[in-house]
């Protein structure tokens, strides 16, 4: 199969699986117990009122036609009005998305280059004490939980040094939009412990992985062949052997990616970072419907997307994956 | 320490989770043997005699107390199991469910899928407001508000009088009747009366009072605070995000009604007496004209945006609200026929039907809003608003979704707040609230949460804690569309056994007090001590269920007579 046939393909599996996955949700939402307009009403409310708040979220028409009013509105990425807020989805998911982002994707980046590094090193010193210290880090980072990890971390340089800020993204009232202030000193200084403490839980996933994958080129002859030219030892590790090890930690780093839009719930609520995780998490337990279901979409949507081009990287990283 | 408590504390270590734990441990000390605590069997049962099995007929049906999850609400939690754990000391077959928040809330609120169930009452500015919903006869259809099920034709007559009585002093009388009448039938028992909290660093602000129904949140709490050593700004914090800046969209929350409250004015306002108080009320005067017209002397005013207030404005808010049914000004407009100006300072509201206490239900709650930007707002619970204009104390300054919401002083208003700004910080996690208190960085605890932390903190000097009784209260409410809950005495043998004063002393760290009546001391006047009162005493709970008929098997389980 040729690698436009691969990608046709693929494209529509995309398009058949975000329809399942907005199915999933869609009905998954709605046989939750509890009804959702009890959220919104206040408890002194006539039952006329009530029955009105219900009419006007569409919840007394029949399943069948939410549903498709559902699909016909997700195709064109329109979720809908929030339950609580009457926002539409869309403007929800933009407040919160692109705070997320900026510290799941600064702990990305930090726990990638640090994990993978490390990673390479205890590949390369196997079975010296160096490997067996990193390797009990690594596992403990991603055994600890992240809000006693961050909890810790608040209590010692926050409460105990006051070198690192309580909560929030910022100081009382900062000016500017959400450009102008990511680029201040003082956001960097609210984005340090937070995205410290998830770098640190994210970090032993690439580099337990580039650890095994190390390990197992280095078994391979070519490696002795690059011995046997007298390559320096720097340059097999890391021009040989490294390149060669990288391919499963583009699968595993396109998933943790995927996973890093959802937002880390623990950490956003310790660190009181306004993210999207808790917003999703709020938005499923008030049963917020088109809030829950816009988020997750965004959430499967980037998961999705991001395997079907770790695949596509894989064909160009290595001329050895054939599309069949 | 009486055995009685010995006893609760023993079945509060076995059931109570860890919230309570540590607490638990500090009285595990005086906790007697297994063979000196009658109250403590784990297996359930009364420790009575059995009747002859001849004598006895069908058991009692298992009854299910739904409870919310640990995380959600710790020490709720903790007293639902020790509540179940006590009534079946009394007999009673108790299973707990432990539900998420908003199923256990649809189970009851909605479906009447329940036998027990508690929660913290709403806050309320009139209890026989309140009563008319969840109390009433007519309301026992699933979704009307009766989810105790509870039907009393006299009940219901007390408080039609009441609504429609127009002298303070009758009011007095008939509310007193009611919750007499409710304390004897027991449709919901309260455990703890929950107690308005402030609790603010006593080094940056001062002269906290708090008022109906909102304690030290209200209106009547910001215009008197006094703040110190030049401090400037209040800083507040919330553990989740404002849902929207409309003052007729929101549900109610008291995250929303705090600030709603401040930055809108109504036509009267109420102070720390619960009484009308003209002079920070939009109206400087006010009158019954006859029992369905009242009439406002308006003050001249402005908007936050600059635009005068005028009685227009006023007619606008009550036709507005009342023409367009807004959902969460649903009772109030029911009793709004119509606004109309009289002059150019007077207002007059006509009533769909005799109201009472009109000022303190519909007056005080009607929020002004400007009619120049409202006008033209069909749906006005779904409008989507980005800077509020109101006439209250503070105004709007910014709205940082999901992390600060800041409100300025309105320098123009004519009971003026002593600081500059209001902030409230979006902060989920308790343990930062505590430390910025005792740093100064956060002023005063407004959500009023009673923890450990609360407990560990409160005596250090710069904490200042107040408690004041508030409107509301944890109740136990059985479901009387069951089987033997439909029964009274059954309902007062079970409040016998509700442990009230070890879920206060234990779960509570002694801050609020035991409940014993549905009318708090908050309502003033309208609350009284001379109400039917229950001992905590399981043996009186098994007494009284003797002495209504009931029998014991061999287990201690409780059986309606044979045929």
């Amino acid at each position: 199969m040729s690698k436009a046939s691969f990608v046709v393909r693929r494209v529509l599996q995309l398009g058949v699986t975000f329809w399942a996955v907005g199915t999933v949700l869609f009905f998954l939402f709605r046989l939750m117990p509890g009804d959702p307009t009890s959220f919104v009403v206040s408890a002194q409310m006539t039952p006329e009122a009530r029955q009105r708040i219900i009419e006007s979220f569409g919840l007394n028409d029949p399943l069948h036609v939410q549903y498709i009013a559902f699909l016909r509105n997700a195709l064109t990425l329109d979720f809908g009005q929030s339950f609580h807020t009457n926002e539409p989805v869309r403007d929800v998911i933009w407040t919160f998305l692109p705070n997320t982002l900026v510290l799941m994707l600064t702990a990305f980046v930090i726990a990638y280059i640090l994990g993978i590094t490390l990673g390479v090193f205890t590949g390369w010193y196997r079975g010296t004490n160096f490997e067996k210290g990193t390797v009990v880090t690594a596992l403990t980072a991603r055994s600890v939980p992240t809000f006693y990890v961050g909890l810790i971390v608040l209590w010692i340089f926050g409460a105990g040094l006051g070198v690192i800020p309580m909560s929030g993204m910022g100081t009382s009232g900062m000016d500017g939009g959400w450009w102008s202030r990511i680029f201040t000193t003082t956001f960097l200084h609210h984005l340090l412990a937070p995205a410290a403490v998830l770098a640190f839980y994210y970090m032993g996933y690439p580099l337990l992985i580039m650890r095994s994958s190390m390990m197992e080129v280095l078994s391979q002859d070519f490696i002795d062949v690059c011995r046997a030219k007298g390559l320096r030892e720097r340059t097999i590790m890391f021009k040989h052997a490294a390149r060669n090890a990288m391919l499963p930690i583009l699968t595993a780093a396109a998933i943790a990616l995927g996973y890093a839009v959802g937002g880390s719930v623990l950490i956003e609520t310790v660190f009181g970072w306004p993210g999207i995780g808790r917003e999703m998490v709020r938005a499923v337990l008030r049963r917020d419907f088109p809030v829950a279901q816009g988020t997750f979409m965004v959430l499967a949507a980037t998961i999705i997307i991001l395997n079907f081009v770790a695949d596509l990287l894989y064909g160009y990283l290595d001329p050895r994956v054939t599309y069949d | 320490m009486s055995s009685e408590h010995t006893a609760n504390r023993r079945a509060f270590l076995n059931k109570a989770g860890s919230t309570a734990g540590l607490v638990g441990l500090t009285a595990m000390a005086g906790c007697a043997d297994d063979e000196d605590d009658p109250g403590g069997d784990d297996d359930g049962g009364a420790d009575v005699d059995a009747t002859d099995p001849d004598d006895l007929g069908e058991q009692l049906p298992t009854y299910t107390y739904l409870n919310n999850a640990q995380s959600y609400n710790p020490p709720r939690h903790d007293a639902v199991n020790l509540i179940s754990d006590r009534l079946e000391n009394i007999g009673l077959d108790m299973e707990v469910e432990v539900l998420e928040w908003g199923t256990l809330f649809n189970r009851v609120d909605v479906e009447y899928d329940y036998d027990f169930s508690t929660w913290h009452t709403f806050f309320t500015i009139d209890p026989v407001l309140e009563f008319s919903s969840t109390m009433y006869s007519e309301n026992t259809s699933p979704g009307d508000g009766n989810f105790a099920g509870y039907e009393n034709p006299d009940a219901d007559d007390l408080m039609d009088q009441y609504l429609v009585e127009p002298d303070a002093d009758r009011r007095i009388e008939l509310v007193h009747d009611l919750q007499q009448t409710l304390m004897e039938d027991l449709p919901q028992m309260p455990i703890v009366d929950m107690p308005f909290l402030a609790v603010f660093n006593n080094e940056k602000v001062t002269n906290w009072e708090p008022d109906l129904p909102l304690g030290f949140n209200s209106y009547w709490t910001m215009i008197n605070l006094e703040m110190l050593d030049g401090e400037e700004t209040l800083v507040g914090y919330w553990p989740e995000a404002l849902d929207t800046m409309n003052p007729l969209g929101h549900n109610d929350e008291n995250k929303h009604t705090y600030n709603f409250d401040i930055m809108y004015d109504s036509v009267v306002r109420l102070d720390n007496e619960g009484e009308i108080n003209t002079d920070v009320s939009l109206a400087t005067d006010f009158e019954r004209v006859d029992e369905d017209t009242m009439e406002y002397t308006i003050r001249d005013h402005t908007f936050h945006d600059g635009e005068p207030l005028t009685v227009d404005d006023v007619v606008f808010s009550y036709n507005y609200i009342a023409d367009n049914e807004v959902p969460l000004y649903s009772v109030q407009a029911n009793f709004i026929d119509e606004a109309e100006a009289v002059d150019d300072e007077t207002v007059r509201i006509h009533m769909e039907e005799p109201l009472g206490p009109f000022n303190l239900l519909v007056g005080t709650q009607i929020p002004i809003l400007p009619e120049h930007r409202w006008a033209d707002r069909d749906e006005p619970s779904q409008v989507n608003i980005e800077e509020p204009v109101g006439s209250g104390p503070l105004q709007f300054n910014y709205w940082d979704r999901g992390a600060e919401f800041g409100l300025e002083r309105f320098d123009d208003h004519f009971a003026p707040v002593d600081f500059e700004e209001r902030i409230w910080r979006i902060i989920p996690e308790a343990s930062t609230v505590w430390e910025g208190l005792r740093e100064g960085d956060i002023t005063y605890e407004t959500f009023g949460r009673i923890d450990r932390q609360l407990d560990e903190n409160r005596d250090l000097d710069q904490i200042t804690v107040l408690t004041e009784p508030a409107t509301s209260y944890w109740h136990c409410t059985p479901n009387a569309r069951t089987e033997g809950l439909d029964d009274p005495e059954v309902r007062k043998a079970a409040f016998n056994a509700v442990p009230r004063t070890p879920i206060v002393e234990q779960i509570l760290f002694d801050v609020p007090e035991p409940g014993f009546n549905v009318v708090s001391a908050a309502f003033g006047p309208l609350h009284t001590d001379d109400v039917t009162r229950y001992d905590e005493d399981i043996d009186a709970g098994i007494q009284r269920l003797r002495d209504a008929g009931y029998v014991f098997d061999e287990d201690g389980m409780v059986h309606f007579p044979a045929e």
